[in-house]
């Protein structure tokens, strides 16, 4: 299915969603981009992104497993300043969903 | 005089309105189209709307919890003539200048001195201007406001130039690379946790991967729930012996029909969701103001590396995370009892900075000494946020000493020495205060110019202007 003429809404997600999400958000944003993806990138903390939609999410391994349900995508980081690694995953994730 | 006088009130007094012009620049110069300049300002003013009333639900919450507490041990509950919200809505807008003053000082330090690691954890940025704020409030009275806004941006930028700097040769042994720094007011509990952990094991023979950490504990990340469940257990522990009438009177104020025990159990909600609100405020107007920091950070000094939050280290050790959490939570708890019984004061579990202050350290604590390492850092970090609770809420009692249980360790050395320096140059009239100013930036000078010696005789890059690789070869070098 072709999924690529809408908009991607993808969460960032963190403790408290507000210092290491919003990092993680704006590193979405500069690999998505690199993609050539549009996308809408979010970043909130693991009790809101429960109750949330979103076509990806972005978290750290710690909270991963709290936040399945909310994406078909979830994505694990290990390295909040990786943008190439991130861009990898994120490769991977949208080809396997039909977004690239 | 009157347009001043018009500014100073309604813009410079109004914290929600400064930041909202504050956001409008910053966006601006970035060169924004207009829909993401008016979007971005408007969400950050609603953000501090937002917060302030996440401040007064927390601060109701917190009162209905002393008072409850205090009646089960018999103590008083801690007094103090003025809160938090009362202190926002007459400080806020010294505050947001603090903020952006103290920063574009910090922007300049690090290109000047070449310090290598621009703070960009915008919560802290916020907190941290507010404890300083408090501080020379607290210390000096109501002063002009152009003294307050200077001596603070002098401390807080001083303060976020040097942190990052001095626990550096740490943090590249814990996340092993220099890609960002550690921009967090936990540093000083993680650099004991680090200088002691050796004494108790050591990261190889007592690895922590080698202890299994039960699953059933995992809800307690979600720091919502645990403060709920926390504060709740403690509420409802505490009815049982308070005195009937001060609950009755306490649950009355709520609604006059409810039982006291629903109203324990709604009031420790209450508690949470007060946090929860003025998180969510902060996060609103921090998401519109900080990547404005770090594009003109990123364009102003090159070679610089991110400070960062705390969390960015936890994927290095998850289990110390939990082991971590678990030790600040219990030795926390425990020291709650023993204040109790000793009758010293009424504690108050914060369960944010148990989690990601004792979590931080533990990680620091595991890097150099184990599981034995991660499980002292917990305990010592409970300690230092036990006893910094209970001094800080006297020290501020006449400003915010709500933020006393809102704290982490280093705003604990913070509000001492800015209120010690305070207490020594009282005596010395009006610019007693910009006196303080001039003695916190020589120290943090002096700090610097040592640790850049002793880190440059380690073989520690010290300037931004290295190059990863000089680390690789060196950590190569030593395997």
């Amino acid at each position: 299915m072709n999924q690529a003429n809408r908009e991607l809404k993808v969460l960032t997600v963190c403790g408290v969603g507000m210092g290491s999400s919003l990092i993680l958000r704006m590193n979405a944003e500069k690999a998505l981009s690199t993609l050539g993806v549009s996308a809408k990138v979010e970043h909130t903390d693991v009790s809101s992104a429960r109750s949330m939609k979103a076509d990806v999410v972005i978290a750290q391994g710690l909270h991963t497993d709290d936040l399945t349900g909310v994406a078909p995508v979830v994505i694990p980081i290990s390295n909040f300043m990786d943008v190439d690694g991130l861009r990898q995953q994120l490769d991977e994730a949208l080809r396997g969903q039909g977004w690239l | 005089m009157d347009v001043l006088e018009f500014i100073a009130n309604n813009i410079f007094n109004e914290v929600a309105i400064l930041i909202g012009l504050i956001t409008l620049v910053g966006l601006v110069l970035q060169r924004k189209p207009v829909d993401d300049v008016v979007g971005g300002a408007v969400r950050a003013t609603v953000g501090i709307i937002i917060l302030f009333i996440g401040v007064e639900v927390f601060v109701g919450g917190l009162a209905s919890f002393q008072a409850i507490v205090a009646s089960a041990v018999g103590l008083d509950p801690p007094a103090a003539t003025n809160t938090l919200d009362g202190f926002l809505g007459s400080h806020g807008g010294n505050v947001a200048m603090i903020i952006t003053c103290g920063f574009i000082l910090h922007l300049a330090l690090v290109r000047i001195l070449k310090t290598r690691y621009v703070y960009l954890t915008g919560h802290l940025l916020f907190w941290m201007s507010l404890v300083v704020t408090a501080c020379i409030v607290q210390a000096f009275g109501e002063i002009d406001q152009w003294r307050l806004v200077l001596v603070g941006s002098i401390i807080v930028g001083c303060y976020w130039t040097v942190q990052p700097v001095f626990i550096a040769p740490m943090m590249r042994k814990v996340i092993s690379s220099d890609d960002w720094g550690y921009a967090h007011t936990s540093s000083s509990v993680a650099w004991i946790a680090g200088k002691v952990a050796p004494l108790a094991g050591d990261p190889k023979q007592h690895d922590i991967e080698k202890i299994h950490v039960p699953k059933k504990f995992s809800f307690f990340k979600d720091v919502t729930v645990s403060t709920a469940v926390v504060i709740g257990v403690i509420m409802l522990v505490g009815l049982i012996f308070a005195d009937s009438d001060v609950a009755a009177e306490q649950a009355a104020a709520y609604d006059p029909e409810i039982n006291s025990w629903v109203w324990g159990f709604i009031a420790a909600l209450r508690f949470a969701a007060g946090i929860a609100i003025l998180l969510y405020g902060v996060r609103m107007f921090l998401a519109e103001i900080v990547p404005a920091f770090t594009g003109i950070s990123q364009k102003a000094i090159p070679g610089s590396r991110p400070g960062l939050d705390a969390p960015t280290i936890f994927p290095v050790a998850p289990t110390a995370v939990m082991v971590g959490f678990l030790t600040t939570t219990v030795t926390f708890l425990i020291l709650m009892g023993v204040f109790a019984a000793a009758g010293w004061f009424v504690l108050v579990p914060p369960m944010i900075m148990l989690f990601f202050v004792g979590a931080g350290a533990a990680v620091y604590g595991n890097a150099f000494g184990g599981w034995r390492g991660a499980a002292l850092a917990g305990v010592i970090t409970g300690f230092a946020l036990a006893f910094g609770q209970w001094a800080g809420w006297h020290l501020l009692s006449d400003t915010a000493p709500e933020l006393a249980t809102l704290a982490d360790p280093d705003w604990y050395l913070m509000i001492l020495v800015v209120l010690g320096l305070g207490e020594l140059f009282s005596g010395l009239g009006e610019n007693a205060v910009l006196l303080v100013g001039v003695v916190i930036a020589a120290v943090f000078g002096v700090w610097l110019w040592i640790l850049k010696r002793i880190q440059r005789r380690a073989g520690e890059p010290v300037t931004g202007l290295e190059k990863e690789s000089e680390l690789t070869e060196q950590s190569s070098g030593e395997q």
